[in-house]
């Protein structure tokens, strides 16, 4: 049986050490300011907000050409593997088009892309899982039913500081209607169905992270949380910690930052959710 | 009105349209006068004018009726009335029409006897309208009224004699609302609903002594001590509509309600087989068919007792603490839509049915307000509020309006919840009434709304999320009054948070400063301020500055509310 390779994009933004030890391929996203193109995640975080924050215009971001993947996809199946390559949803980067374009291109019955209908921790979730479950020895085909089951048992919810950076970037979907409204609102918005909508709107963080935390389970067997950050308030994170911990005692939570692409989307000073039980 | 050989008096369907005209005619002349009086001195005591429109909506109907038939007079009124019912009194008196419509049904002309039976299925359509039913509100004077009648029709009379009876046994029971009704008594009060439901009849009187007077040719000078406003001198600080009061024995927390069907069923004799199982208890009907409402910590046995008189039908029973907010408007209505798993819809692609599905109506005044709602996705405005309440008919005509077939209402105002209901239950759409007293509580509920959700989904959200907010108002003082142990003069500045009077003052500024000091709890984050049109731009930035610097801690948001009567409205979280 060939050995299977896990590709993913930069949005999952997994820490390098894991990348390295789960051999896990990464195929970068970009950030399109008007002076340079950076690869999403080749520069530090606070780096790339600072200069986010200074810059005249909103980047815009890009997916990965399909050259970028085929140049990827070409070297894992020259080594002979198999091919798992799980990405960013749909519904918010054309990143899965360009894997299925370059899949095609290179040898579609060695690779499986996964639309992931999520990003950042949940999509790191399910590449990680998928990376155990090769260790287990499970065969592609497998694991990619596996993916299914973990896409309908993962959820992310988030509360963006302001909507500035999610209405500039087009991403917001549903939650277009909030613009124009009169009052101050802390929308609470989540991924259904690969798109961002929104899950509820309240007047003040308190309620917005309560009403995020009321969402996990209330059991924590088989449950993996981690909360997404992007030069997030420490006070906010704090306040977050302390609601799940208190509504799931001794609950692990992974702390996940946004990868650059998503952090100029979601726009800084935003706090998520990302959670996923029983795939 | 004719009599029987046998000297029973009959009544026909143009005596009870003349009497309904003149009735109309003479409450218009006490409306003001019940208006200005409330427990709370806030400019929007408006239950004279609410029972009154309700009964200019039944008269102007009645004025091109010509038909001799009672039933068919009762029911016209009772439909007119009820879609141009507004407040909680109107709709009380809507329903009482209601039933007596029905307790006419079929009938060319009615003996006092039967008059009087219809007026029992009237106490109890009106008992029904109100799912917890209040004692010492303008129910009980119903519901003594009928008492009163009932005892006398056991002898032959005239339906002069009859009124004037109900009248002595309705001024009676309005007398012991305070006995009845805490709030009543704190406020030195009687109830304006009862008291207006009293003047209705007086009406009625004086159509009948009008209509004896014609037939025996004497001219009619109208009747000696009949006007009913000796009473603002007797209780000096005014008369209040508490319908909106929940008060009950919390060691009876079962509502439980029945009808009982059987053959000669006697009506005190289930009376007194429930009498020890709890209080409220109202046992009304005829031989046929009984209604039993009881609040009672033992239902089951409510139940036992009432099968041993015949067999049990529309069985309800509530608790009354959960009850609270929760269901106590709920029209019963079940839900067509599947619960969606943890309320993410499973497909994308049915959003665009569900968008279509429900809709928002919301009751607002002040185009500050309105633009306000309008902007958080609400389908339909009825402007109505404080100082003008909206008919059963422009609810119904804006649900009807609104493009979406299953409607979520916000009366945003307790008196506008019972008119929001009864609208809900004669339109065709299926209708849920989130029980929002105020503008702040309304805005709080339309954020919580999410056209994915089913409208159960969305009541219950809805519900939850306006209790979640800290209102105030702040407006003046219509009358003096003494109010929580804070003594109020006309035109003073008031403070009243959740319904509760909390201060006075001499400034809006320093009573909205005192306000604001008195509701805000350190885990505020956010107080929201809506001037008013009495109020001008500059004067509400400098106000909301000046908070802003007295509580760094929060963030103070000023919103244009254009309201009348309210100089701010406030909300808190």
């Amino acid at each position: 049986m060939a050995q299977i390779a896990l590709v993913t994009d930069s949005t999952a933004f997994i820490d390098r050490e894991k990348i390295k030890k789960h051999k896990i391929e990464v195929v970068p996203l970009y950030v399109n300011f008007p002076d340079e193109v950076l690869e999403d995640g080749s520069i530090d975080n606070a780096l790339f907000f600072k200069k986010l924050r200074s810059s005249p215009k909103l980047p815009f971001t890009s997916q990965p050409s399909p050259g970028d993947f085929v140049k990827v996809y070409e070297r894992l199946v020259k080594e002979g593997k198999e091919i798992i390559s799980i990405h960013i949803s749909s519904g918010i980067s054309g990143t899965v088009e360009s894997a299925n374009s370059a899949a095609k291109m290179v040898d579609p019955s060695r690779i499986s892309v996964v639309d992931s209908l999520f990003t950042s921790g949940g999509l790191a979730m399910m590449v990680l899982n998928a990376s155990s479950a090769i260790d287990e020895g499970k065969t592609r085909e497998e694991i990619v039913e596996l993916l299914e089951k973990m896409k309908r048992n993962t959820h992310i919810l988030f509360v963006p500081n302001t909507l500035e950076y999610l209405k500039k970037g087009g991403r917001i979907g549903g939650a277009q209607a909030l613009l124009g409204t009169l009052l101050n609102i802390k929308p609470v918005l989540y991924f259904s169905g690969g798109r961002v909508e929104v899950f509820d709107k309240v007047r003040t963080m308190k309620k917005a992270l309560q009403r995020i935390v009321d969402e996990l389970p209330s059991s924590a067997e088989g449950l993996q949380v981690g909360i997404l950050t992007a030069e997030t308030s420490p006070e906010h994170i704090r306040m977050i910690l302390a609601l799940i911990e208190e509504r799931l005692p001794g609950m692990m939570v992974e702390k996940y930052e946004l990868s650059p692409v998503i952090g100029t989307h979601a726009g800084p000073g935003v706090l998520g959710l990302a959670y996923m039980q029983h795939f | 009105m004719t009599k029987t050989s046998q000297g029973n008096v009959f009544l026909s369907g143009s005596d009870l349209r003349h009497m309904i005209l003149e009735a109309c005619n003479y409450f218009e002349l006490y409306k003001e006068s019940i208006n200005e009086l409330n427990v709370y001195p806030v400019p929007d005591g408006d239950t004279g004018t609410n029972m009154c429109l309700t009964m200019t909506a039944a008269a102007k109907e009645l004025q091109g009726v010509d038909s001799d038939s009672i039933g068919e007079v009762a029911k016209i009124t009772a439909r007119s009335s009820l879609m141009g019912a507004r407040g909680n009194s109107g709709v009380i008196l809507s329903q009482l029409f209601r039933g007596i419509a029905r307790g006419l049904s079929g009938k060319e002309e009615a003996s006092l006897s039967e008059l009087g039976r219809a007026f029992q299925y009237g106490i109890v359509y009106a008992y029904n309208a109100v799912n917890n039913p209040v004692e010492g509100t303008i129910l009980t004077v119903a519901r003594e009224i009928a008492k009163g009648s009932r005892e006398a029709i056991q002898k032959p009379l005239e339906i002069i004699d009859l009124l004037r009876i109900a009248i002595e046994s309705g001024r009676k029971a309005l007398d012991r609302t305070p006995e009845l009704l805490p709030v009543l008594k704190e406020a030195g009060v009687v109830d304006a609903g009862g008291l207006g439901l009293i003047v209705f009849l007086e009406g009625c009187l004086h159509s009948a002594l009008k209509r004896t007077a014609e037939k025996e040719g004497t001219p009619y000078l109208g009747e000696e001590g009949l006007s009913p406003l000796e009473i603002p001198d007797k209780f000096e600080n005014g008369i209040s509509s508490a319908n909106d009061t929940e008060e009950f024995n919390p060691s009876y927390p079962y509502c439980t309600e029945l009808l009982i069907k059987g053959e000669n069923i006697s009506l005190p004799e289930v009376r007194k087989s429930i009498e020890t199982c709890g209080d409220s208890i109202i046992v009304a009907g005829d031989g046929e068919l009984i209604k039993v409402h009881i609040h009672t910590a033992h239902p089951g046995t409510v139940l036992e007792k009432c099968l041993e008189k015949g067999s049990i039908h529309d069985i309800k029973i509530e608790n009354m603490i959960d009850q609270y907010n929760e269901t106590r408007w709920s029209s019963g209505k079940q839900d067509t839509y599947k619960k969606e798993t943890a309320g993410y819809p499973l497909k994308n692609e049915f959003d665009s049915n569900l968008k279509a599905s429900i809709g928002v109506v919301t009751v607002s005044s002040g185009e500050g307000l309105s633009a306000v709602f309008n902007s958080l996705g609400t389908d339909k405005i009825i402007s109505g509020g404080q100082s003008m309440n909206p008919s059963v008919k422009e609810i119904v005509d804006a649900i009807m309006d609104a493009p979406a077939e299953k409607i979520i209402v916000l009366p945003n105002n307790s008196n506008i919840r019972l008119s929001a209901q009864q609208a809900a239950e004669i339109v065709d759409k299926e209708v849920k009434v989130v029980d929002t007293r105020s503008i702040p509580q309304g805005i709080a509920a339309l954020l919580a709304f999410d056209r994915k959700k089913t409208l159960a989904e969305n009541y219950k959200q809805m519900s939850e999320r306006a209790l979640q907010v800290k209102t105030g108002e702040i407006t003046y003082a219509t009358r003096d009054a003494t109010v929580n142990n804070i003594t109020v003069s006309k035109g003073d500045i008031i403070g009243i948070s959740d319904g509760n009077l909390l201060v006075r003052g001499d400034t809006i500024n320093g009573t909205l400063t005192e306000l604001v000091n008195s509701i805000l709890a350190e885990e505020d984050e956010i107080l929201t301020l809506f001037y008013g049109q009495d109020v001008t731009g500059k004067e509400a930035r400098e106000i909301a500055e000046h908070l802003g610097e007295k509580y760094p801690y929060i963030e103070v948001e000023l919103q244009y509310g254009g309201q009348s009567l309210y100089y701010y409205l406030l909300s808190i979280e």
